[in-house]
């Protein structure tokens, strides 16, 4: 690991929740460095702040004090419009229910974010071909996502999440809704795209198998890191 | 960004057939809403149009010579001069069709059944069979002819008043210009009957020649000159240009609204009424979309959350909604209007007093009695506009759906599963 790649550094992180009546401290000083190439997983029980955790990481929210550095840019200086351009050209989101757009189709779907990018038609279909076809969704390209099972939608957010090449993606209880099979098919696909096509991903979960995949397993506990190992099996 | 307009016209688009009844529901009220506006407004111009042609025709035209000071009182001794060079003029002039030269005479007509106050109207009958409707309406005797002496067509009222029928007399007691009290005999040549007690009751045409003897006028002078023009809508203008390379001494040329003034104020207010009815009209059919446009909208916050999330702008959410709503409008207002337009095809023809029940003759408007038969006129700047109006009117709903989309929050939403 090289700190010359260093991603995302996390300093200190504190996320309060207030709702009027109830302060909820979900993350209570978090340091944290995500590398380029890291297949890292959060782990702990429910409540323990890992999706809060994500979502700061994502500038899909922002922390109550700390910093978040991404690739270089501090996300508290950036405008909500700023992070929004972060996340369309620099991250991938992974959702436990797959958030696929219901009314696009699998292709459509997975060409959503390139077409926010502006790319040009014939790149744009050239990517998610290549994509579909590494990730055996070939055939698949003009159903809806009603008409796909949940592995297979999972599998088209997944390539949604990675067409763009992002620096980060970020997978939030991606194996909740699947069984344990699908799981282990969905894992290994990222796995060779993380190899293949050196995309970083960090997991949120408390499924043992995504454990058994990851080469880091970080452990949350009240809002804090409780351990950072890496897992000998994987490297 | 034009692709992504593409995207997100293709998104919205197909949004909104995600729940088709739905959508039918609210697009029916739209072309309901627009439709039925269009429908009573083809009718009701329809039948003004008919109204204002008809008593023009049978009038004074739809743009009058005549005295300056006859407007104020249609007296015997205002008349207008050198009108056979005028009317000549007008002839030749291309928006006029033609003109009707007229003398009227206020006076009293007796019988031994006793005396009723009547208006003679002079008039060249060969000119008339061609203007009014009135010849068409006899139905006892014939109309007049050219150079008929002391022959006049009465009302159906009048002659049961009179208590004359046709070869009967009656004696006409008048003042002549010089102001002189006359007294001419006429006889009967036919009976009409128009529908409208004013001048079922009271009206009398003759041939022009005796009415100008009786009168003491020349065959220069006219008590009006009447103008048929091709568009009776549009003559503010025209009016002006007569009235600078025309008009002579102290003649006036007049448009219809201000020799009916009565007519005219009706229709402005029918007009009123209409556009009142209208806008409760896009009260209600903003009311039954409301709630449905606002819960399209809300019950997929989810998804605009999951897009906002990779990384859409907010602007791109809010025009996706907006285009929703102009979907609707683009569906639903020409298809109102179609609807609006194929329904007042669909009655024309029909007499509304079959459709409604009821008599003629209580249907009048400023005195005169109207064509029962429907006749729709289809203005296209008029169904344009209404169509106009309900589109942008239906814009309105997304007002508060992109207010709330805009407040969404990504993470509450996201975690909400
Ligand atoms: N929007 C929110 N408002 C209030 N409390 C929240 C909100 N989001 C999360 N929390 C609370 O913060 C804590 C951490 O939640 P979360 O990050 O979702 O945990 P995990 O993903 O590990 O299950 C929990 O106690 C949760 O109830
Ligand atoms: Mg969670």
């Amino acid at each position: 690991m090289n700190t010359n790649n260093e991603i995302v550094s996390l300093t200190n992180i504190i996320k309060n929740y207030d709702n009027g009546k109830v302060i909820t401290k979900a993350l209570q000083g978090i340091d944290l460095k995500i590398y380029q190439g890291d297949f890292s997983v959060m782990m702990g029980p429910s409540g323990c702040g890992k999706s809060t955790l994500l979502n700061i990481i994502g500038a899909l929210d922002r922390a109550t004090s700390g910093s978040v550095i991404f690739n270089g840019k501090d996300f508290n200086s950036l405008t909500n419009k700023e992070l929004s351009i972060i996340r369309r050209n620099q991250i991938g989101f992974v959702f436990q229910n797959y958030n696929l757009l219901p009314v696009l189709t699998a292709y459509e779907n997975a060409e959503y974010v390139l077409m926010l990018q502006n790319i040009p038609l014939s790149q744009r279909k050239e990517k998610v071909m290549n994509l579909f076809k590494e990730m055996e969704l070939e055939g698949l390209e003009n159903r809806l996502p009603r008409e796909l099972s949940g592995g297979q939608q999972q599998r088209v957010a997944i390539a949604r999440a990675v067409v763009t090449n992002p620096l980060l993606v970020l997978a939030d209880e991606i194996t909740a809704n699947v069984d344990s099979k699908t799981a282990q098919s969905l894992l290994m696909l990222m796995e060779k795209l993380n190899k293949n096509n050196n995309i970083t991903f960090l997991f949120s979960t408390h499924d043992p198998i995504v454990k058994k995949f990851a080469r880091k397993v970080i452990l949350l506990k009240d809002g804090r890191i409780d351990k950072e190992e890496l897992s000998s099996e994987n490297i | 960004m034009r692709s992504n307009l593409l995207l997100i016209s293709k998104i919205g688009w197909r949004s909104i057939w995600r729940n088709k009844r739905r959508t039918l529901i609210s697009l029916f009220s739209i072309v309901i809403g627009t439709g039925i506006p269009i429908f009573f407004v083809c009718i009701a111009w329809g039948f003004y149009a008919g109204l204002i042609d008809d008593v023009a025709r049978l009038m004074s035209g739809h743009i009058t010579y005549e005295h300056v000071e006859y407007r104020n009182s249609p007296s015997n001794d205002l008349w207008v001069d050198d009108i056979q060079k005028i009317d000549q003029t007008l002839n030749n002039n291309s928006e006029i069709l033609t003109t009707k030269q007229i003398v009227n005479l206020q006076g009293v007509a007796h019988t031994a059944k006793g005396s009723v106050g009547i208006s003679l109207m002079g008039v060249e009958p060969e000119k008339e069979i061609t203007i009014s409707f009135l010849p068409e309406n006899i139905i006892e005797g014939k109309y007049l002819s050219k150079g008929d002496e002391r022959w006049v067509v009465v009302g159906q009222k009048l002659a049961k008043n009179l208590n004359i029928d046709i070869g009967k007399k009656f004696v006409f007691t008048t003042n002549n210009v010089d102001g002189e009290l006359t007294e001419e005999l006429f006889r009967v040549k036919g009976v009409f009957k128009t529908g409208s007690k004013e001048i079922d009751g009271h009206f009398v045409q003759s041939d022009i020649g005796i009415a100008r003897k009786v009168a003491g006028l020349s065959n220069d002078d006219v008590s009006q000159l009447g103008i048929i023009v091709k568009n009776p809508d549009n003559h503010e203008n025209f009016i002006k240009d007569l009235q600078k390379s025309v008009a002579k001494n102290s003649g006036v040329f007049l448009s219809w609204q201000k020799i009916m003034p009565d007519v005219a104020t009706t229709i402005r207010m029918d007009r009123t009424a209409i556009s009142s009815f209208m806008i409760m009209l896009v009260v209600i059919v903003l009311f039954t979309m409301f709630s449905t446009i606002l819960m399209s909208a809300l019950e997929r916050k989810r998804e605009f959350a999951s897009l906002l999330a990779l990384g859409a702008q907010q602007i791109e959410l809010k025009i996706q909604i907006f285009l929703e709503t102009i979907f609707f409008g683009l569906i639903a207002c020409p298809l109102g209007a179609l609807l609006g337009i194929s329904l007042a095809k669909w009655v024309e023809g029909y007499d509304m007093m079959d459709m409604f029940g009821g008599k003629a003759e209580d249907m009048t408007v400023g005195g005169f009695g109207m064509d029962t038969i429907i006749t729709p006129l289809f203005s296209l700047p008029l169904i344009l506009q209404i169509s106009i109006f309900f589109f942008f009117a239906v814009q309105l709903l997304s007002i508060l759906p992109i207010y709330l989309i805009s407040r969404i929050s990504i993470t509450d939403e996201l975690r909400s599963a």
